[in-house]
């Protein structure tokens, strides 16, 4: 499909016979539905896709037609086709295998105006897109989880109908598109939108190889391919040219082969089972099964066939069905670890290790990519090994804790994953931010500072015949005019911003309120590390408040300076509150179009005055006056254990501040981080 | 006018590993690129700029904006904004080529997408009314070295064009109405400081290698550093000259060494070395093994040997490995490779 590379081939790829499998029914059968393969990095993926172009079989096709129009179904044909006085020539070519780029803007996604036809001759015609060319064959999206939504869109609306309609730059044009979607995904990258994960026919899940033996063959065959690609490729040339033919028979047998009526049974049975949503599921396991049996040559479909597709189509569509079971009775065990703190602080000998946190409530999607994440994205609390440590702790009273278990933020899948926003609004307001983020369509401009200068040809090309007639442009070959410019819209992902205001008074040694604390904060920092948010630490004791850490994107950083922060002294709330509502003050200036959160971590029991007020009052005071940013979202994590005797502080100061507050115990529920989700997202 | 001369890149004091890890690279641009982690002001901006000197040449066509190689594939001609060149090479002529260093191109932090994979020549359409493309700076990286300073603070948008281009060594633009792709296969060169947030775990894999690099403690070698930096600020020059001779014996034995790399083996055991060693400390994906092989084979080559030796394969899993190791996100990167297989091996 590209004549710079050398492409690796697709029978010498060592192992990923899932991969393979995959890839090859929907080859056979493009009914399958095409496929979405997630996995870690350098697992062959990207190479199995590039490398499938050469085992595809020819399809018939108009010579010339940019349409990919199939010479058997004239009543889809193109415009260009149908013209009577040209009967079409058929030519056979291979299936195109067409790269869509994470840069791709739309008119070259869709289809956009012809420049140089409109320029000569002033007609308005349609510059075939990459969905045209896809017609019929694959479209192929590495890293798919990072495409643009704009792009997205544009593709679910070609993908449901079959047929991709350009309304755009005065041209009004229907034509077929019915492509095989094929996609690769790092999950850590972030996750996939719902409804495109659901366009997948199937899905595969892809590692790397443990087999010392296989990863030696893999090693000496890339080496051997790196050396010499040619020699390489035609050593496998024999293997490569089996396969294709094995699929232009399999695709040949498709046709007749039977699809037993007591399958259909077993397959909804299957899809019952794993509680898979919507009927896709049904239809892509028995093509899928079709395609299989087809490819081993056999005319009926068997019981195998269809297991062996199922957990394709399957392994994205599958959900809870039932809530997850309550936590064992084992976890609500205290964990008597050596570096248990309160250990080495006899004072805080009342200390209770928090509950560890419930790791058996899987999220219902994704519920098998969470297992599979689970040891990376789990941390247990750092192990207390450091003996500095221990020495800085004798020299000062205060008291340190471990950082409380940490829970699995829930892979909640939202329709947008990060927040992205809409260039064109901000544009007016910032000029600093005008300029960035990726270009993905063009609109009518207002003030002309961006200008997209290809949007902006075209409009202007149809009517350069006329223009110049007129005697306008001197010597130019193309003539603008200002109702012709037009502007970048541009798209931009952001983080948001993350400031803890944490409470490090003495009161929050007790009951292990600090460490399941740290946990949650924890929880929260792993979380703005997927989203790449920046974060900002304030921690509050003594006598006053300290910006720890100032808003930064290094997550590390926070975590590390989290794990060693000492609790200890009375509390100036006031003081804390003062400093984080300045860093947030700050970073407003800087964006004005941020949306930053502030999460306040304390019992709310002020006792250290900024002025000579009364604390209590003063901290109150000050809350309204930070609730009047209506661009500062707030979250009050009311840390007070409860018992019999409550001051319920940490609820007034959220009713001041006019945010939601949630009490220790919410915590250990991942709801917190729900809580930051929701309302990021609310206010994005 | 005459060029800036630049530090020696022998002239560095110390960060061995650092110096080594370039120069491996520049013998075999297969190794994929270096990241160079550290805090400011360790020479690894200096390092990366003063390749320059020590680069081995290519021969391409002359001003070709793709760094084409004469005898290679005229696809891109077709589309190229250079009239001249491109009607004489696709009537068959033969262009005008040219034999020079390797490039470094510099992807500055604010590089805009359009800027980096290339865009409609304006001009072209504004005065002909013809759509040519406007190559970007990974047309101009292609065979040459793509240095991405603080590459941790670059945009995401531009992070995904990256890896893209990255990952097969080719550019595909669909954008702004051009639908073109040219081969950009460079060796991504990135210098980052930790302290200002990590890099993704995608772009973390494209780089073959990875080195720390901290300040020098040493108090006579801080010495040296400084005496060396004042001579060199005084007289650019006649410093480079003193320096002239070890770089031209460094160049040669690039040079050399790229002669003898394709015949370097790896006895079979060592294979299992080096896939135990991947296994043991827990590597994403197959990256990790291949590149092993080819820092240990172009290390042998380095030396002058034909066979790759256990040292070899140790040497180059302790830059190849560090920044891949399978870590929990928010952990540092693991500096001693050697320390954490053998605690895996023990649990």
């Amino acid at each position: 499909m590209n004549h710079f590379i050398n492409i690796f081939p697709f029978t010498a790829i060592i192992g990923q016979d899932d991969l393979k499998t995959a890839l090859i029914l929907n080859a056979v059968n493009p009914k399958t539905g095409g496929v979405l393969i997630r996995g870690e990095k350098g697992t062959a993926k990207s190479t199995a896709v590039r490398a499938l172009s050469a085992v595809l079989p020819d399809m018939e096709r108009h010579l010339g037609c940019a349409f990919a129009c199939d010479p058997k179904k004239p009543s889809e044909w193109c415009p260009f086709c149908r013209r009577k006085d040209h009967a079409p020539v058929v030519v056979k070519t291979k299936i195109p295998v067409v790269t869509l780029p994470l840069s791709a803007t739309e008119d070259r996604v869709a289809g956009g105006l012809d420049f140089n036809l409109a320029v000569q001759s002033g007609r308005r015609v349609l510059s075939p897109g990459l969905l045209a060319d896809a017609h019929r064959g694959i479209l192929y999206v590495d890293e798919v989880n990072l495409l643009d939504d704009h792009i997205v869109d544009i593709i679910l609306d070609a993908a449901a109908s079959g047929e991709n309609t350009v309304e755009r730059e005065g041209m009004a044009f229907v034509h077929p598109s019915r492509f095989i979607l094929v996609g690769t995904m790092n999950p850590e990258e972030g996750e996939i939108r719902p409804q495109l994960l659901d366009r997948f026919g199937l899905c595969v899940d892809v590692s790397s190889e443990k087999d010392p033996d296989r990863r030696v063959n893999l090693m000496t065959a890339r080496d051997d391919f790196d050396h010499d690609p040619s020699a390489f490729a035609i050593r496998h040339s024999l293997q490569t040219r089996e396969l294709a033919e094995r699929i232009v028979s399999a695709r040949g047998l498709l046709p007749s082969v039977v699809f037993p009526g007591y399958l259909r049974t077993l397959v909804s049975e299957l899809v019952m089972e794993n509680n898979a949503a919507g009927h896709r599921a049904d239809l892509v396991i028995e093509q899928a099964a079709k395609a299989l049996s087809a490819f081993e040559g056999r005319k009926e479909v068997t019981v195998e066939d269809v297991r062996n597709v199922a957990g394709f189509a399957l392994m994205h569509r599958k959900r809870d069905a039932s809530p997850p079971p309550p936590p064992s009775s084992k976890n609500h065990e205290h964990d008597h670890s050596p570096h248990e703190p309160d250990t080495e602080n006899p004072e805080e000998n009342k200390d209770d290790r928090p509950e560890p946190q419930s790791q058996d409530s899987p999220s219902p999607q994704g519920q098998e990519e969470e297992r599979k994440e689970q040891g990376s994205e789990h941390p247990a609390p750092e192990p207390d090994a450091d003996g500095d440590r221990d020495q800085e702790r004798n020299k000062v009273t205060d008291s340190l804790f471990d950082v409380g278990e940490t829970f699995k933020v829930k892979k909640i899948a939202p329709p947008k994953d990060r927040v992205v926003r809409n260039g064109s609004g901000k544009r007016s307001r910032t000029r600093t931010a005008m300029k960035q983020g990726r270009y993905v369509k063009s609109g009518n401009g207002k003030d002309g500072h961006d200008i997209a200068f290809d949007a902006t040809l075209r409009a202007a090309a149809p009517y350069q015949l006329s223009r110049k007639c007129g005697g306008e442009g001197q010597g130019l070959a193309v003539v603008l005019k200002n109702q012709d410019i037009r502007e970048k819209i541009r798209e931009k992902r952001m983080g948001n911003f993350l400031l803890f205001v944490v409470d490090g008074s003495g009161s929050m040694g007790a009951r292990g309120r600090m460490t399941a604390s740290k946990g949650a904060v924890m929880s929260l920092l792993l979380d703005a590390y997927q989203k790449r948010d920046k974060v900002a630490l304030v921690t509050f004791r003594k006598d006053g408040a300290w910006v720890n850490l100032p808003p930064t994107s290094s997550v590390e950083l926070a975590a590390r300076l989290l794990s060693d922060m000492p609790v200890g002294g009375k509390t100036p709330l006031a003081a804390g509150l003062v400093k984080g509502f300045e860093l947030v003050k700050n970073h407003l200036l800087r964006e004005p179009d941020a949306r930053p959160m502030m999460i306040v971590i304390t019992d709310g029991r002020a006792n250290v005055p900024l002025t000579g007020a009364k604390p209590l009052g003063e901290v109150l005071g000050i809350a309204e006056k930070i609730a009047g940013e209506p661009r500062l979202c707030s979250i009050v994590v009311d840390t007070e254990s409860q018992g019999p005797v409550r001051f319920g502080l940490a609820r007034k100061l959220a009713d001041a501040l006019s945010a939601a507050c949630f009490r220790i115990d919410d915590l250990k529920a991942e709801r917190l981080v729900e809580v930051v989700k929701r309302r990021r997202e609310e206010y994005a | 006018m005459k060029k800036k001369q630049r530090y020696p890149f022998l002239a560095i004091e110390g960060q061995d590993d650092m110096k080594l890890a370039l120069i491996l690279n520049v013998i075999n641009p297969g190794l994929s690129g270096v990241l160079i982690r550290g805090e400011k002001g360790t020479a690894k901006s200096t390092a990366v700029r003063a390749l320059a000197d020590i680069l081995p040449e290519i021969v391409v066509v002359k001003d070709c904006p793709f760094q084409r190689n004469p005898d290679g594939s005229t696809a891109v001609c077709a589309d190229c904004g250079k009239a001249a060149c491109r009607d004489h090479v696709l009537a068959g002529g033969k262009p005008e080529t040219l034999s020079r260093g390797v490039r470094v191109v510099d992807l500055p932090v604010g590089a805009t997408e359009d800027r980096v994979v290339g865009t409609m020549d304006l001009e072209e359409a504004l005065k002909k009314g013809e759509k040519r493309i406007e190559p970007g700076l990974l047309a101009a990286a292609h065979r040459g070295i793509l240095y991405v300073d603080e590459v941790n603070l670059l945009d995401d948008h531009v992070v995904d064009v990256l890896l893209d281009s990255a990952a097969m060594g080719v550019n595909t633009i669909e954008r702004e109405g051009i639908s073109f792709s040219h081969p950009a296969r460079f060796t991504l060169v990135g210098t980052m400081n930790p302290e200002e947030g990590e890099l993704r775990p995608q772009l973390l894999d494209r780089f073959g290698l990875c080195v720390t690099v901290s300040g020098i403690t040493d108090p006579e070698a801080r010495v040296r550093i400084m005496e060396r930096r004042i001579a060199f600020d005084e007289d650019p020059d006649g410093f480079a000259a003193e320096w002239k001779k070890p770089s031209a014996d460094l160049a040669d034995a690039i040079r050399q060494a790229m002669i003898l790399y394709p015949s370097v083996t790896c006895p079979r055991p060592l294979l299992y070395d080096i896939a135990g060693y991947c296994l043991d400390v827990g590597v994403d994906g197959h990256r990790g093994d291949i590149i092993i092989l080819k820092t240990a084979r172009t290390l042998a080559a380095y030396n002058g040997r034909a066979e790759v030796t256990a040292g070899d394969v140790d040497r180059a899993a302790e830059l190849v490995l560090p920044h891949r190791v399978r870590r929990q996100p928010l952990q540092d990167v693991v500096v001693d490779i050697k320390g954490v297989r053998q605690g895996k091996n023990m649990v």
